[in-house]
């Protein structure tokens, strides 16, 4: 009685590691898309600090009517622009932790209305071209976990920048490359290609 | 059989997973992920159970994510534990979650908006929440715009308004009939905008010493001032009439209470970012201090729920019950004129309980289907004609029962029927629907039994009321009496109220004796309520629509219900009289009864078809002629016709004792000799040449 309810179960699970994969190269083309961003983010607080280093007054270019003013808000300008561009890319973030999130609780949902159908037995066998089920299902639960937590951080950088605190500005590019952890990026695509010939066996 | 405790998997790092054996986990009866609670020395820790990556028994492996505070810091190490210190919990599901939010330092906290907590505290609970669904609020979706406005407002814009200078609004008065909703808008509002409610019930403030109740109210608004300084608070007075009536000349205790209040709401300052919602259905008997601008700056009206509103309201019911494919939504909120919120939701119960009779008897599918509606629309009465005077339980009438008068039957349904069924058509003419009809004819003539017909071929809601009911011995009695009914009558529109025998309930100005009767005292009250300057603004329902002649191209069942909306908002009245010369002229014009219909005696053809219609139940004998008979009823009213059968029955019994199988002719024409017709012809002379 448990090989049809393992069979839909595998099939959610083929299903969740097939839209995660999309996600993912969703997720690092959105990532290196933003790479650039943090950097000009960064050179903008550099040259906004620039700026209020310095006394024009005491320059050649007092001659120039307001200029300081005027260089401050192109400054803030390019550094609006910059902001909802990276805004932009965090909502592309956003979509791919909803879908994975939305995948990912689905299966785990399917799991524990029959778990007391499936016996361990069952959901640890593994076979030569299949991993077990308990494996798939923590591989799964491990990646949505990754997302969540790489959105969350990265989200909490941007939105607690503030205009008038430089140096948090400039730390941001910084603090942006510190979050990146390249051994969960590694499980992931390890997890993919473990999985490579249970998706295709349908 | 002990169970070796290794350090855990760098991978498992934060994942609240707890690795053994399957062998062990199946001994304890554990799925993947089940919750597991460990005791090991020094603390325990909540774990989710999982089996090892190799399969191997014997070795334990815990991550540290919920644990005692010790563990944390003191992870234990190189120990056995024994399976016993191994308990599977139980998983219940999770119904509130409360969160504290602990930040890093003061600068963050000083800088970051709740807002933005709030969103990183519910991005972060993303997926805990799964079974996490709100039902919406059918019908409502206007006014809880316009609440959450009120509320969101300060909150997200707290300079903006500061920089206009204006204090935000602060008190909102929610009113309308009982059951419509208001309570649980504001519960669900709140709930929406993540605000904490404070709620206060009028009669649980009250106390019993001198001086109890003001403390209360004084310490409510403390809890609600403090909840306001974590985020966004409403305090929320529920059933506001009884804590704040009008205040009266004595010294009453209820008295100290409503000034206490007011002083408190004046009292709030600029910094206390709470909203006071106030709800009631008795407006006007609350202190007219309180409804002042800077206490309660709005007032909300939530009516009787119009059609559409109805239907939305009964499409959010319908959406968790398993209902058959027959169950035409439209079609119900058709049917439920006058019913609110509460009603409605008592429909959709009842019809589950007969769903449920029923399979109890016939193992079948749950489903609930259409006739359960029916069955369900029979027991739940509308609450808005609850303890009305005119409540009346009809007997479907079908024209067919009434015998003749085609041209009469034609001009009601004009007046009645079309508008109700074909709205657009009328929108198109650019007519509008009749304010009211006079029907008059001699006695006899089936007047009242048209308007019941009438009133069954539509789904309008129907009033009937009779001198009885009206008539008081109290001065002005009467008169509240009757602008009640229209109250009623216009809270669940489209409804017809029926006045019989009009000329008794209200006379004539002009021909009686004492000026001021009550009968030309009910007869203004009545042409106030059917000409007058506008509506009450407590009876405003839904929001005002406008007919658009082009627009987008919506689905036409759609527009045919709001067309309908639009053009039956109005009562109806019909009056029926057989002394039409009695009635005063101002309530004859065209715009109050334009419509005046002669309910004639009825001629041969009309005689025909009624002996047809009451001798349908009878088994007549072959040899009966109704045509002779038909013929020599001149001046007989419908009433005789019938009186008429019934006595020819009556003779068959005598005669031939109670053994009679069928009615001769020659009992027809005994009983015809016996009786005299009911009209004269001088009678139908002086209706006929009756004037407007």
């Amino acid at each position: 009685m448990s090989k049809p309810i393992l069979l839909s179960l595998h099939q959610g699970l083929r299903k969740s590691f097939q839209s995660l994969e999309n996600n993912q190269k969703v997720w690092e083309s959105v990532l290196a898309d933003c790479i650039p961003l943090m950097v000009s983010l960064g050179n903008l607080a550099e040259q906004s600090r620039a700026l209020s280093n310095i006394q024009i007054s005491n320059t050649p270019l007092r001659d120039f009517p307001d200029l300081e003013e005027r260089l401050r808000f192109k400054l803030q300008l390019s550094t609006d622009t910059v902001l909802e561009k990276l805004n932009l890319n965090m909502s592309s973030l956003q979509s791919v932790r909803d879908s994975v999130t939305n995948q990912v609780s689905a299966v785990v949902q399917l799991y524990e209305q029959n778990a007391d159908s499936l016996d361990l037995l069952t959901v640890t066998e593994r076979s030569s071209t299949g991993p077990s089920v308990s494996d798939m299902l923590e591989w799964l639960v491990n990646a949505e976990r990754h997302f969540r937590q790489q959105y969350l951080r990265r989200k909490t950088l941007l939105q607690t920048l503030r205009p008038d605190d430089l140096s948090l500005l400039e730390s941001a590019p910084k603090r942006w490359k510190s979050l990146e952890s390249p051994s969960a990026e590694d499980e992931i695509r390890d997890t993919l290609c473990k999985v490579h010939f249970f998706i295709e066996s349908q | 059989m002990s169970l070796r405790l290794l350090s855990v998997d760098p991978s498992d790092r934060g994942s609240q997973r707890c690795r053994l054996g399957p062998g062990l986990m199946s001994a304890l009866g554990l799925g993947l992920g089940s919750p597991l609670l460990l005791s090991v020395p020094g603390g325990s820790c909540l774990c989710t159970a999982w089996p090892r990556a190799d399969l191997a028994e014997g070795f334990l492996q815990i991550d540290l994510k919920c644990s005692s505070r010790n563990l944390i810091f003191h992870p234990p190490s190189h120990v056995c534990l024994d399976p016993g210190q191994l308990t599977p919990v139980p998983c219940p599901k999770l119904k509130h979650v409360k969160i504290t939010v602990v930040v890093q330092s003061v600068d963050f906290k000083k800088h970051t908006p709740p807002r933005l907590v709030h969103e990183l505290v519910k991005d972060m609970l993303r997926g805990v929440c799964r079974g996490h669904h709100t039902v919406p609020l059918g019908g409502l979706d206007e006014v809880s715009a316009s609440l959450r406005e009120m509320l969101q407002l300060p909150l997200l814009y707290p300079g903006t308004l500061s920089s206009l200078g204006v204090s935000c609004p602060r008190g909102v008065l929610l009113q309308g009939p009982p059951g419509v909703g208001k309570t649980l808008l504001v519960r669900r509002v709140v709930g929406e905008v993540g605000a904490s409610l404070v709620v206060v019930r009028g009669p649980e403030v009250v106390g019993t010493h001198p001086g109890e109740s003001e403390e209360k109210l004084r310490a409510v608004f403390e809890q609600a001032r403090s909840a306001a300084e974590e985020g966004p608070c409403v305090l929320f007075l529920d059933e506001l009439d009884s804590l704040c009536p009008k205040r009266t000349g004595s010294s009453a205790p209820e008295n100290r209470l409503v000034a206490q209040l007011l002083t408190l709401m004046d009292g709030m300052n600029q910094s206390d970012r709470f909203l006071i919602v106030g709800a009631t259905n008795r407006p006007d008997s609350l202190d007219p201090a309180l409804r002042r601008p800077g206490r309660f700056d709005r007032e909300v009206i939530i009516g009787a729920p119009t059609l559409q509103q109805r239907k939305d309201i009964l499409s959010v019911l319908c959406a968790r019950m398993p209902v058959g494919p027959n169950v035409d939504i439209a079609e119900l909120a058709q049917r439920t004129t006058g019913y609110v919120g509460a009603d409605l939701s008592a429909i959709c119960r009842e019809a589950a309980m007969h769903a449920i009779r029923e399979n109890s008897k016939s193992s079948g599918e749950q489903v609930v289907g259409m006739l359960h509606f029916q069955e369900a629309l029979k027991a739940v009465r509308p609450s808005c004609l609850r303890g009305s005077l005119g409540r009346t339980e009809l007997c479907p009438m079908s024209w067919d029962q009434i015998g003749g008068l085609e041209e009469v039957k034609l001009k009601l349904k004009q007046s009645i029927e079309w508008p109700m069924l074909y709205p657009e058509a009328f929108v198109r003419l650019g007519l509008c629907r009749p304010r009211g009809l006079l029907l008059y004819g001699p006695p006899g003539c089936a007047k009242t039994t048209l308007v019941k017909a009438a009133a069954g071929s539509t789904n309008c809601a129907f009033l009937s009321v009779s001198g009885a009911d009206l008539y008081s011995p109290y001065v002005g009695d009467s008169e509240k009496a009757l602008a009640q009914l229209f109250r009623q009558a216009r809270a669940c529109a489209p409804c017809i109220l029926f006045l019989d025998e009009i000329d008794s309930l209200i006379g004539s100005r002009s021909s009686s004796q004492t000026p001021n009767s009550v009968q030309t005292r009910l007869l203004s009250v009545l042409l106030n309520e059917m000409d007058g300057i506008g509506l009450k603004t407590l009876e405003r329902r839904g929001t005002e629509k406008i007919l658009q002649a082009e627009g987008m191209e919506e689905n036409s069942t759609q527009k045919q219900l709001e067309c309908q909306e639009v053009c039956n908002k109005e009562v109806m009245v019909v009056a029926a009289t057989n002394r039409p010369d009695c009635l005063d002229s101002a309530l004859l014009r065209p715009g109050r009864l334009d419509q005046i219909i002669f309910v004639p005696p009825p001629d041969h053809q009309a005689r025909l078809c009624i002996l047809r219609v009451c001798t349908q139940s009878m088994p007549v004998g072959a040899d009966v002629c109704l045509e002779e008979l038909a013929a020599k009823t001149e001046l007989y009213s419908g009433a005789d016709l019938e009186n008429l059968c019934k006595e020819a029955a009556l003779l068959a019994l005598q005669e031939e004792n109670m053994e009679a199988s069928t009615i001769k002719h020659t009992y027809f024409l005994r009983s015809l000799s016996h009786m005299r017709p009911s009209l004269t012809a001088q009678q139908i002379q002086s209706y006929q040449t009756h004037p407007r």
